[in-house]
Parts: structure tokens; C-alpha cells; sequence
């Protein structure tokens, strides 16, 4: 078994066009613990020096940290810097026929419910309510009678893959799921976005998970798709294997190129940086740099 | 014809044979609908703007008036059925209660699958995040919709947890009543529901960890369809009523913007739905609320009432997996049950005929009861607000309708009293938000005031004299349309063409149209700040608001003007006499001071003779006018019982200390305003202002408006400029 350990950071800076009083944010950066990652040291550190930082666990028990600046300020820096050791994930298959998995949750109680029950539903991200037949064709195609689960997943993520077109001209976070699939074409979290809309159409729990991805190719594999930026896939429960996660964007089931950061029903749960500033109105200059670098532990 | 609905109405209606024929009184009733009719219009107004004037910041205020009307039958509830219903919601309140701390707590009822996860994850009204941090209550305050079925049983229609609104009208509504029929509504039989609000206090106070907490009752503001209710319910609470922007969070603390800087606030009553209460949270709608507020509730700074994410139990996917909930968690001994179809026959009750009709019609009547937790127990309101339905009406959707009050018999009801509470008040310190509305609508007070002094005296001079618009070649009128014209701040244009009597009267009745403009921005600002005006100020202004409809139509005869000058002394005189020397009234009177400087200025650089040629006859109208539209003309013939002459009435207007309507008067004013306020930039235009005065008239004018515009801005600049709307981050996204 291999384990890979990450380095990450990530550097995120608002220059405005004018000076704000009070600037309140909710950053979702740090990586979470998992059965198969460890964070072995995680730091945020804000310019201007906050007033107050606080940190909480939110419902889907990703560590956000909350914090306010109360001095008049025209720049905004968040470097967030984590090193985590990723351990070799084996794929698990489960053979359960699809629907069986589906009809199951309907009726599954117990610490399961609370587990799978909050990402089968629309959400912020996921309105399947102007798309659902489009989202209905597409699954159809891998969801066919009697397939095992894990499989209809991967046909599904292969299906997104080669009939999307991957662009990151075309997308900002909130484009609607519509607007994807009329142009077939997007981002990473726009082709999570679309497999979870058909994953919940097909009567399974999927969730959104936000994290970044290892793109320096190791010698005689291809290049992944993706250079330093934060990243984003999906994960799906099934019976036998509790949630696998998959990666439509790049094809592929996560074995120890990718770090886990957080979860939620969809971006809009776990997105890195988000908050609200008081001040005029005027400007926002966003750069976001993110920066990942690895190497194999013993 | 009371149509008899047999047992039904017997239910609803079953007091004393006296009493019943006392609120049915066929003869008393078309009176009693005119004088409710109109104590509302007049109540109900103060706290409500029609439509949607401009502020006088340039700020857009808008808001849709929400017309109902009280219909003076009320709902009579005997004492048993009261005791059997408010038990039943004391029970109902209890239990969700349970259920609230179930969902967001241990989460057994989702595990169990009473509430679905995929339930609550489909709707935002499950607040996903509130369960990290336990509120001491998460129900303050409830109400229950209730109706009466045909067969004779209550029915619940609906719960009411988030901000449960209504409480404000339902007080509202019985002030009303109180006075439309005094001698009925007056006996011991009918219980008194004016304490509730003490319980209210004491439920709000008892859910902060602070000894004597400060509470203020947060709204959305004027926009708000609720605002009527929020507003009245805070001046009857006597708690400041403050918006989003008039709060910010720092140091993990809530804290009031004050004339006097940050005042820290222990609780708020929550009027606003809770997505709409913090922008940073998951699932908010936009950029409204207060941002980092739930930051604060996290750590304990701030508790609100009720607590973030208690709207769940209203949420439309969540209201079929409630009743068993509550049977799940807190089983009920006594049954509500819920209002199955919209096709369940319901009672009928008594409804007035209106003021058009004769005969007492009937209706079904949704009734709504308001309980609060006082910190010890729960306590139910003995009265509430019925609503008459319509035919086909959804029972549990508001519709602009007709109201009922809702009493409550038995000497048995003690009077509500909430335990004694210290009074915490905010001291002399006044949010920004209400110094800014009280600046501004003393200022359009002023300014609307001298529009319609010019447009009385001129309509009447015409009227009287009509020959005067020949006058010298049309002399007379072009100088009246160059006064009426300075008087609305309005850009001087020279238009041959418009000096003629037309002319004079498009200006006329451009000019009734500003007085209706003002007026506007008048009420909407005053709306905002209720609570600062008293009672009488309120009626006064619903009058104004009658009025300011006349002039918009154009057709202001001196008549009406004359009305509108009597509402603007009266609301001078009120302001006047019944403002407590404070903060309020010094941010309130240097805008009415500014103005009028202003409006001296406008008036007298428009009368001083422009034309060289302009007879005596012409000057001497001018200055009359000039005179009477700042109310001095009775001060300059009791002293100079004389022609008009200009010099005596500049004299008069710009240099008489003893004229309280004259510039060096206002100035004197604000100096002392500046001087108690400690003001340094004010105290130096005070005396800029001071010197301006020693200037010849024709440097005078010019040097003073500067000094005057330029102190309104520092006014602004120093208190009111602060920018404090929350503006959104942009999101960033994942970009592989």
C-alpha cells in the first residue's frame, strides 16, 4: 500500500476597488480526516489579521473557519496550507443490482438514515426541476435493468466524460445545471454538479465532495486534467462499500492522487471562500492560486 | 338576517344574551363600521405608507399598503372553550418544542424516518447548520391558526414557529375596537389583552444569559409586508425596532448603530424569516440580514427569539411529517386536530354587512391565538385576530381581508401579567437609521410647509384678484411663477410663454404636486420612526396622507391648502411639544433649522427686485407674498403698520432674532444644537454662518446657501454616510 503525502496550499486574494469597514467570511480549506487520509498539520492565515477567528465542525462534520476584519481594508488574503497523507484507497465493487440499492433507501433507518438521507433530495446546486428528463436520458443510458451498482456509477462518470466537454472559459459557480447541459460543456464541479443530478434521479445518495487533485504525472502515466486548482467530484452510497467516490471529470474512481477536503449536498454547502463585506460599492479582484505537491511516504 | 348556523354560531358567539345582542345591534352597526373604518385608516396609517415616494436621500422606499379592514363583530370565545384551546396550544407549543430540539439535536426522528432526511434536505427552511450550537428555547413565541368545523370540533390549520406574525394587528385591532365600542367592550367579562406584552418582554429577556438584557425587535424594514405589525408591536413592546443595516456583529457580539457609536444588544425578537437573517449562511436568500449574526449566536453573544431554524415546522415539504413527530416525541392528551381538506364544512359566523349593505351576512373565520413562553410557563393570549375567509379561500394563506377581534369572557381569565422587569433602554443613545429618517422628515416637513404657504397665498391673491395677472404687462405673474418656482427648488427657466395666467396656474399645480411629493417622503420617513412620534403625530399624518391624494389629482383649492398648513402645524407643534429634549430632537430639529434657511434663501432671492422696471405696485406684491409664505407677514404689520417695504421685511426675515421664522433665528438655533452635541465642524459652519450674516444682502445670499448646503452634507457625511449595505464576495470557484 502506498501513501502519498500532500502538501496544499492554497492562496486566495480579493483586491477591492474601495475600502470596506467590516469583512466577514466563511472559509471551508482545511482537509478533513478520513479512514484514509490523516491531516498531519493544517494552517489559515488571514491578511489583515482578523479580529476574531473562530472554528466549528458543520453538519457534515467539514471544519470551517468563520472570521470577521473590523478595520477599514482594500485587500483580503486567505493562505490556507495543509500536509496530508493519503493512503492507497482499494476499489471496492458492489454488485448490488442498482435499483435494489435505490428502493432500499426509501426505507433505510437507523445511524444510516442520518449518514445517506440529506443527499438524495434537490439542493441548492442539483435542481433537477427544469431538467429532469434530460437528466432521466442520461442516466438511463448506464442505469439498465439489473447492473451493479458501482458499475452503472462508473458508466455513468465514463458517459459525462466523453459526451461533455471539458472548458474552464465557459463556467462560473453558479452556472444552472440547464445551461450544462445545453451547451455540453464545463468544469469539474459542473460535471460533479451533473452526476449527482442524475445519481439522485436514479433514486441514489450522492454528494458533493470538494477537495484538489495531484497533477504532476507520475513517469509513463497521462496527465490528469486539472493543474493546480482546487478540484471537485462526487461520492455515492452503496450497501456494501458505504460511500465510493468517483470522478466524472477525469474518468476515474479516486485511489490516492486526490485530497479530501469536505463534503456536502453540493458546492454550495462547502464552498472555500465565501462571505460578505461592508463598504461601498465597487470592484472585486479575485486570484486564486493553489499549489499541490506530493511525495510517497514509507 | 343573521343567517343561523345553529350550534356554530352558538360556539363562537355564546355570551350573554345581553352581550350577543349588544355586537349585533343592527342599528349600531354601519356606525360602528364607518368609526372603525376610520380609527384605523387613521391607527393603522401612521404606521403605513400608501405608495412609493423617493427619500429624501434619493434612496427608493417602497412599499404595497396591505388594506384590511376590522369588522366590528368580534369573535367571542367563552370562557370554557378559551380554557380547552389555550390548553390545547399550550400542549402544541410544548411538543414542538420537543420536536424542534429533536431535529436539530439527538435526530432521532430522522433516524427513524418520522421526518426524512430527504425531507428536510429539500427544503431550506431546515436550517442544516443551527443544530451545532442549542438554543436555550427555540419557541419564544407561537401562534396557532384555529378554525370551527361545521360538526363542532376545533380544527388546527396551521403552526406557526418561524416569526409568528399578526401579534401587532391583533393589538392594533382591539385598540380600534376599544373605541368603537367602548361601553360593550368595557365590562370585566371581556378579559384585557394589553399585558400580554409584559409576558412578551419577560419570554424575550428570559432567553438571553444577560441579567438585564437589551432587546430590540428586528425587521425588515419598511419593505416588509409585515411592517405595520412589527412597528406597532415595538412601540407597544416600547423596544427600538431596528433593521439589518442598523446592526453589526463584532468581537462575536450583536452590536445598535447609534448617533452616540456601537450600543451592544442582548436580544432580538426576530420578525425576519430565518434565511433572511444572516448572508453568510448556507442557503441564504442574497445578501439581506445582518452577516456574521449566527457567528454571534454560535458563541453566545446574541440569543434570538425564536431561534434560528424553528421555521422548519412551517415549511410546506415538513407539515405532513409534523403530527406524528409530535406523537413520536411528546404524544398530546388533548386533540387539535388538523384541518383536513380544503372541502371540510366549517362553521359560519356573523359578519358585518359593511357600510353598504343592511344585512349581517355569515362567513367561516380563521382565528389566530398567540402564546408565548414568559421564561416560566407558557402563556396564551385571551383574544387573537380572526380572519373571515372568502369563498375559496386557502385558510392557512393571508389575504387582504376583513379582521375580527377576537374576545375572550370569564372573569375566571386573570388578566395576563408579566413578572416585573427592569427597563433596560438604550439611554440617550438613537440608532442611526431612525436620526437619519427623523433628519429627513422634519426637513421635508419644513420644505413641504413653505410649498404650500406660497401656493395658499398666490391661489388666494388670484383668486381675489384676478386682473393682476395683466398687472403691468404680466409683471405680477412672472415674478409669482419666479417665486413659486424658487420655493420648490426648481431651476429658474425663463418662459415667455408661461407668463400668463396658464402659466401661472400649471405652476400652481406643479407646485401642489411637490406638496404632495414632500408629503410622500414625509410619511415614509416617518413611518420608519414611529416610535419616536407620539399617537396624535400618527393620526395626523394618516389625515395628511387623505390629503396629499387631493393635491395629486391637482385639485388643491385654497381650502385644501388651508387643511394641509393646519396638519404641519400640527405635526410642527407636536414635534415641538412633545419630542423629549434628546439626540431625537436635536438630529430632527437641525434638519427642520437647515431647511427653513434654506427656504428664506429660495424665497427671498426670488422676491428682491430682479427687474429694475418692476412697479412698486409689482415689489409690494412680492414681498407680501414673500412675508406670508414664512408666516411673518401678521409680525411685520404689527410692526410697521405700513405699505410692505422690502428692506423692513429683509430686516424682518434675514436679521430679527425675535422672528423665530428668520435665518438669524434658525442659526442661533443651530449653533446651540452644535454646541450640545459637541460638534466641532458644526460649531465652525455656526460661526461661518454668523459672519455670513454681517454680509451685504446681495453677498449674503450666495455665501450663506453655501454655508447651509454645505452643513447639510457634513451632516450627512458625519452621521449618516457610513455605508452599510452587505455586499457579496464573489464565490470562487473550482476551476478544474
Amino acid at each position: 500500500m502506498t501513501t502519498r503525502r500532500y502538501r496544499v496550499q492554497h492562496r486566495t486574494a480579493y483586491l477591492y476597488g474601495a475600502e470596506m469597514t467590516d469583512g466577514y467570511t466563511i472559509a471551508c480549506l482545511v482537509p478533513r480526516p478520513t479512514d484514509w487520509q490523516r491531516v498531519i498539520e493544517s494552517d489559515v492565515v488571514v491578511d489583515p489579521v482578523p479580529s476574531e477567528m473562530d472554528s466549528y465542525i458543520d453538519a457534515f462534520g467539514n471544519l470551517v473557519h468563520q472570521f470577521g476584519v473590523h478595520e477599514p481594508h482594500r485587500a483580503m488574503t486567505i493562505e490556507a496550507t495543509s500536509i496530508v497523507d493519503v493512503d492507497q484507497r482499494s476499489i471496492t465493487f458492489d454488485s448490488t443490482p442498482w435499483e435494489l440499492v435505490a428502493t432500499d433507501l426509501d426505507t433505510l433507518a437507523g445511524p444510516a438514515a442520518l449518514d445517506v438521507g440529506f443527499f438524495r433530495s434537490a439542493s441548492t446546486f442539483v435542481d433537477p426541476s427544469a431538467v429532469r428528463a434530460s437528466l432521466q436520458v442520461i442516466a438511463d443510458r448506464s442505469f439498465v435493468p439489473g447492473r451493479p451498482v458501482t458499475e452503472a456509477i462508473a458508466g455513468l462518470c465514463h458517459e459525462i466524460n466523453t459526451t461533455f466537454e471539458f472548458d474552464p472559459a465557459f463556467t462560473d459557480v453558479s452556472t444552472p445545471l440547464a445551461d450544462v447541459l445545453l451547451t455540453r460543456r464545463g468544469v469539474c464541479q459542473d460535471f460533479a454538479h451533473l452526476a449527482i443530478g442524475c445519481l439522485r434521479a436514479v433514486g441514489l445518495a450522492a454528494r458533493y465532495v470538494s477537495g484538489y487533485i495531484e497533477t504532476e504525472p507520475p513517469p509513463g502515466t497521462q496527465r490528469l486534467v486539472g493543474a493546480d486548482a482546487s478540484h471537485a467530484w462526487c461520492s455515492v452510497w452503496t450497501p456494501n462499500a458505504g460511500w465510493v467516490d468517483f470522478d466524472p471529470t477525469n474518468d476515474q474512481m479516486p485511489v490516492n492522487r486526490h485530497v479530501t477536503v469536505a463534503w456536502g449536498r453540493d458546492y454550495a454547502d462547502v464552498t472555500p471562500v465565501r462571505g460578505v463585506m461592508i463598504g461601498p460599492a465597487t470592484t472585486q479582484r479575485l486570484d486564486v492560486s493553489v499549489d499541490v505537491s506530493s511525495h510517497p511516504v514509507a | 338576517m343573521i343567517e343561523d348556523t345553529g350550534a356554530s354560531i352558538g360556539r363562537l358567539l355564546s355570551p350573554s344574551h345581553d352581550l350577543r345582542a349588544a355586537v349585533l345591534d343592527p342599528e349600531r352597526l354601519a356606525e360602528r363600521q364607518a368609526r372603525a373604518d376610520r380609527l384605523l385608516e387613521a391607527d393603522g396609517a401612521g404606521h403605513l405608507v400608501h405608495d412609493l415616494p423617493v427619500r429624501g436621500d434619493g434612496r427608493a422606499a417602497s412599499i404595497e399598503s396591505r388594506p384590511w379592514r376590522i369588522d366590528p363583530i368580534p369573535i367571542v370565545l367563552d370562557e370554557a372553550t378559551f380554557r380547552w384551546l389555550s390548553a390545547a396550544i399550550v400542549e402544541r407549543m410544548e411538543a414542538l418544542e420537543a420536536v424542534l430540539s429533536d431535529l436539530y439535536g439527538s435526530q432521532t426522528l430522522i433516524r427513524q424516518r418520522v421526518v426524512p432526511a430527504e425531507v428536510l434536505a429539500a427544503t431550506d427552511r431546515y436550517r442544516i447548520n443551527a443544530g451545532g450550537a442549542p438554543p436555550h428555547r427555540w419557541l419564544t413565541t407561537y401562534a396557532a391558526d384555529v378554525t370551527l368545523g361545521a360538526d363542532g370540533a376545533w380544527y388546527l390549520v396551521q403552526d406557526l414557529t418561524d416569526a409568528p406574525p399578526g401579534l401587532g394587528y391583533a393589538l392594533l385591532n382591539r385598540s380600534v375596537m376599544a373605541r368603537v365600542m367602548p361601553d360593550v367592550i368595557g365590562v370585566p367579562e371581556i378579559a384585557p389583552i394589553a399585558s400580554f406584552t409584559g409576558s412578551i418582554r419577560s419570554g424575550l429577556a428570559s432567553v438571553s444569559r444577560v441579567d438585564s438584557p437589551r432587546i430590540v425587535l428586528f425587521s425588515g424594514g419598511l419593505d416588509h409586508p409585515s411592517y405595520v405589525d412589527h412597528s406597532y408591536l415595538a412601540v407597544q413592546l416600547g423596544v427600538h425596532l431596528v433593521e439589518g443595516a442598523d446592526l453589526v456583529v463584532r468581537r462575536r457580539k450583536v452590536w445598535l448603530r447609534t448617533l452616540d457609536g456601537l450600543e451592544p444588544v442582548d436580544v432580538l425578537y426576530r420578525r425576519m424569516e430565518d434565511a433572511t437573517i444572516d448572508p453568510l449562511e448556507v442557503g441564504a436568500h442574497g445578501s439581506v440580514g445582518v452577516p456574521g449574526l449566527l457567528q454571534a449566536v454560535r458563541s453566545g453573544g446574541v440569543a434570538l427569539a425564536n431561534a434560528h431554524g424553528s421555521g422548519v415546522v412551517e415549511a410546506d415539504e415538513v407539515v405532513a411529517f409534523i403530527d406524528a413527530a409530535i406523537d413520536s416525541v411528546h404524544p398530546l392528551r388533548q386533540l387539535l386536530s388538523r384541518l383536513g381538506h380544503a372541502d371540510t364544512p366549517l362553521a359560519h359566523v356573523p359578519v358585518s354587512p359593511g357600510l353598504g349593505g343592511h344585512a349581517i351576512g355569515s362567513a367561516p373565520v380563521v382565528v389566530r391565538l398567540f402564546a408565548v413562553h414568559d421564561g416560566i410557563s407558557v402563556t396564551v393570549m385571551p383574544g387573537g385576530i380572526g380572519r373571515v375567509l372568502a369563498p375559496g379561500d386557502d385558510p392557512t394563506i393571508p389575504t387582504a381581508c376583513a379582521a375580527k377581534d377576537v374576545w375572550v369572557l370569564g372573569r375566571g381569565i386573570a388578566p395576563v401579567v408579566g413578572p416585573h422587569l427592569p427597563q433596560v433602554d438604550f439611554g440617550r443613545s438613537l440608532p442611526t437609521r431612525a436620526a437619519d429618517a427623523l433628519y429627513w422628515t422634519n426637513r421635508a416637513a419644513e420644505r413641504a410647509e413653505a410649498m404650500a404657504r406660497t401656493a395658499r397665498v398666490v391661489s388666494a391673491r388670484l383668486q381675489q384678484d384676478p386682473g393682476l395677472v395683466s398687472v403691468h404687462g404680466g409683471a405680477w405673474t412672472s415674478r409669482m411663477i419666479r417665486i413659486t418656482h424658487a420655493v420648490r427648488h426648481d431651476a429658474w427657466t425663463e418662459l415667455a410663454s408661461s407668463v400668463s395666467l396658464e402659466g401661472l396656474q400649471r405652476e400652481l399645480g406643479a407646485l401642489s404636486n411637490a406638496v404632495a411629493l414632500e408629503i410622500g417622503s414625509l410619511l415614509t420617513e416617518a413611518t420608519t420612526v414611529r416610535e419616536y412620534l407620539s399617537v396624535t403625530t400618527g393620526r395626523v399624518l394618516a389625515h395628511l396622507a387623505q390629503l396629499r391624494t387631493g393635491l395629486q389629482r391637482g385639485e388643491a383649492g385654497v381650502d385644501d391648502l388651508d387643511a394641509v398648513l393646519a396638519d404641519f402645524a400640527a405635526f410642527a407643534g407636536m414635534w415641538h411639544e412633545s419630542t423629549v429634549r434628546g439626540p431625537a430632537w436635536r438630529i430632527g430639529d437641525t434638519g427642520r433649522r437647515l431647511e427653513r434657511c434654506l427656504v428664506v434663501l429660495d424665497l427671498v432671492d426670488a422676491a428682491v427686485g430682479q427687474s429694475e422696471n418692476d412697479s412698486p405696485e409689482v415689489e409690494a406684491a412680492a414681498i407680501e407674498v414673500l412675508l406670508a409664505a414664512n408666516e411673518s407677514l401678521v409680525a411685520y404689520r404689527r410692526r410697521h403698520r405700513s405699505d410692505v417695504e422690502m428692506s423692513a421685511a429683509i430686516a424682518l426675515l434675514i436679521h430679527d432674532e425675535t422672528n423665530p421664522r428668520s435665518l438669524r433665528a434658525s442659526i442661533e438655533q443651530l449653533t446651540r444644537h452644535v454646541q450640545e452635541g459637541g460638534w466641532d465642524v458644526g460649531l465652525e459652519l455656526a460661526a461661518a454662518a454668523r459672519e455670513a450674516l454681517m454680509l451685504p444682502l446681495a453677498e449674503l445670499l450666495p455665501v450663506m446657501r453655501s454655508v447651509v448646503l454645505d452643513a447639510g452634507a457634513k451632516v450627512v457625511e458625519r452621521w449618516f454616510s457610513s455605508p452599510v449595505a452587505p455586499i457579496m464576495l464573489r464565490p470562487m470557484g473550482a476551476a478544474t
